[in-house]
């Protein structure tokens, strides 16, 4: 219990009082890395307590059930707030060790993980909302991170147009609490099946066009390039590896969690909207040439994927969409931390992330690719896996495209820039992260355990 | 009742739509505070009782549902933060700009894409024929 609270308040109040200290002095910076361990560690915690199929819950303030908020942690939210909080750290300690550049960078990414672990941990509709706008408010700022003034552009786009997304969920919200008369998910997940299918569906289209915003998929795309293509890296590592869980969390647990029935009603969409997502996310970052714009692309590719294994659903579908949630958060931050460093080992890194992106044995992205032909094979449609296989076949050809020009023709480009390599704790980072997509790769089982676990929460069938 | 509240949502949420895709920026973030009263309404018309203030009843009259009014409260507050985030934001952009249009804004942007590219072009070329003369 106390671990639950202790996951939130330490970044939490670690956020707050950073705010005031000047974030670019390196041992704020640190105490920052410090403020995530101890979510980390809290988290950690949490997950051996909680894993397989417990859960915990706490009620804020002491009120009797019904009247407070309700915080809960099941297998479904730790296994996605460890995620993004490793996520986090590791794009936090990368920037510190590369020099921070703004007073108060270390205080809102401490702050933006805090609002990432709440949301993941709460069983609360309207504290879904407060935590999630807490964590995209951080994001709002750090998009500007860099005094590139062309960064204030997309800034501006991508906060309008999440906010944009914010309100509908807000409203799908309200929507929610008219029709089942409670917040607490556990009750609106059991009236939900009286409520008239005709408002159900309206608010399963509002929820699903606001998650669909924040993950970027494909018709609610137009901001992400710009975003992601302007920032420094560790911002786009957060972005894509950290904050894009929500949208695939959200999607898991307002779709297949609160609103089963809608969902299935929606299958066919959902699997129609995945596959342009896909085929559209992965025709134009092979047409790209920055590498930051083509991993945004891609970013747009691998959110269809998950959609489509949601949109198959059953036991098969949702767990490989907690897997490729799960692995490509990982492989994006590998990839957007490791793109712009040089020097030895650094394209090593790189190619290891690479090779998850497109999934090749022995990365980690493999056993994802796997699991989406699993649900293919499931499905029994032909269509489907024809679709995976060029999808995989493509993030080959784009993954090894960057390869080529950031780590071999790059060389030549400018001599003497290359031979400037970044400073080797910087690159450490990136190492370590590959090393551990390798270890995934090569001991699959704990992720594999984790990732059925996650989605038996939602089916309640057995693991 | 319910008809009233979904239209005045509708119409505050329609003419904020209008404001975000114009052309001055303030008039954008005009815009997106009047998309988040427009949810602050949808919020407060959820309500599933109404009639006297919920607080100490007196039994005459049913209270009306008081967890709407917290969530309408929270709703605001984050719509005023956000509201003086997006206010940061355009402050920022008309110091370094000196212009609130929305079109500068891209042109600016279209600029600097074709200079990075441009930057880029003479080294690809250079590369493009060293390669070639490799090859032979």
């Amino acid at each position: 219990m106390t671990t639950l609270v202790l996951a939130l308040l330490f970044p939490w109040v670690g956020g707050v009082l950073l705010l005031l200290a000047d974030g670019r002095r390196r041992r704020n910076g640190w105490l920052a890395v410090v403020a995530v361990l101890g979510n980390l560690g809290a988290l950690v915690a949490l997950a051996i307590r909680v894993l397989p199929d417990g859960h915990e819950t706490i009620v804020t303030g002491g009120w009797d059930g019904g009247v407070g908020i309700v915080l809960r942690a099941d297998a479904l939210g730790v296994v996605f707030a460890l995620l993004s909080s490793f996520v986090v750290l590791a794009a936090l300690v990368h920037e510190v060790l590369d020099g921070v550049r703004s007073r108060t960078f270390p205080a809102l990414v401490v702050l933006l993980c805090t609002g990432l672990t709440g949301l993941f941990l709460t069983g609360d509709v309207f504290n879904f909302y407060v935590f999630f706008e807490l964590a995209m408010i951080s994001a709002y700022v750090l998009t500007a991170y860099g005094d590139d003034r062309h960064q204030l552009g997309a800034a501006l786009v991508f906060a309008v147009v999440n906010l944009v997304g914010s309100f509908l969920f807000l409203i799908a919200v309200a929507a929610m609490y008219h029709v089942t008369g409670t917040l607490a998910m556990e009750q609106v997940a059991a009236r939900m099946a009286d409520v008239e299918p005709n408002a159900a569906i309206l608010i399963a289209v509002t929820f699903f066009v606001a998650f669909g915003t924040k993950l970027g998929l494909f018709p609610f795309h137009f901001w992400l390039p710009a975003v992601y293509a302007g920032t420094r890296p560790a911002v786009a590592a957060i972005l894509s590896g950290a904050l894009a869980n929500i949208g695939a969390y959200g999607l898991l647990r307002f779709g297949a969690g609160l609103l089963p029935g809608e969902l299935e009603l929606g299958s066919t969409v959902l699997i129609v909207i995945g596959s342009a997502s896909v085929v559209y996310g992965a025709l134009l970052a092979v047409s790209r040439r920055d590498p930051a714009e083509m991993l945004a692309y891609s970013a747009i590719g691998q959110a269809g994927y998950v959609l489509v294994a949601l949109g198959v659903g059953g036991p098969v579908g949702l767990a490989a969409a907690v897997l490729y949630a799960i692995l490509n958060a990982l492989s994006k931050a590998l990839l957007f931390l490791s793109g712009a460093l040089r020097g030895a080992l650094v394209a090593g890194a790189f190619a290891v992330g690479a090779l998850s992106l497109a999934g090749m044995p022995p990365a980690a992205g493999f056993l994802g690719k796997l699991a989406l032909f699993r649900t293919g094979v499931e499905e029994g449609s032909v269509a489907l896996i024809v679709l995976l296989f060029c999808g995989g076949a493509l993030a080959f050809v784009y993954a090894f495209q960057l390869y080529q020009h950031e780590f071999w023709r790059g060389r030549r480009v400018a001599p003497e820039e290359a031979a400037v390599a970044s400073p080797l704790p910087v690159r450490a980072v990136s190492i370590v992260l590959a090393l551990l997509v390798l270890a995934l790769g090569l001991w699959p089982e704990p992720l594999l355990s984790l990732s059925n676990d996650a989605a038996a929460v939602l089916h309640g069938g057995p693991r | 009742m319910t008809l009233v509240f979904a239209l005045a949502a509708a119409t505050v949420f329609g003419v904020g739509a209008y404001l975000v895709l114009t052309n001055d920026l303030v008039r954008v973030v005009a815009g997106m505070v009047l998309i988040s009263q427009s949810a602050v309404l949808v919020v407060i018309a959820s309500g599933l009782t109404r009639g006297d203030a919920p607080i100490l009843p007196t039994g005459d009259n049913e209270p009306s549902d008081a967890l709407v009014q917290a969530m309408a409260l929270t709703a605001i507050v984050i719509g005023l933060a956000v509201t003086a985030l997006l206010l940061a934001i355009v402050a920022r952009v008309r110091a370094s700009l000196h212009s609130l249009e929305v079109r500068e804004l891209a042109r600016d942007e279209a600029e600097h894409t074709a200079e990075v590219e441009q930057a880029h072009e003479p080294q690809l070329e250079r590369l493009d024929r060293e390669e070639a003369e490799d090859e032979q």
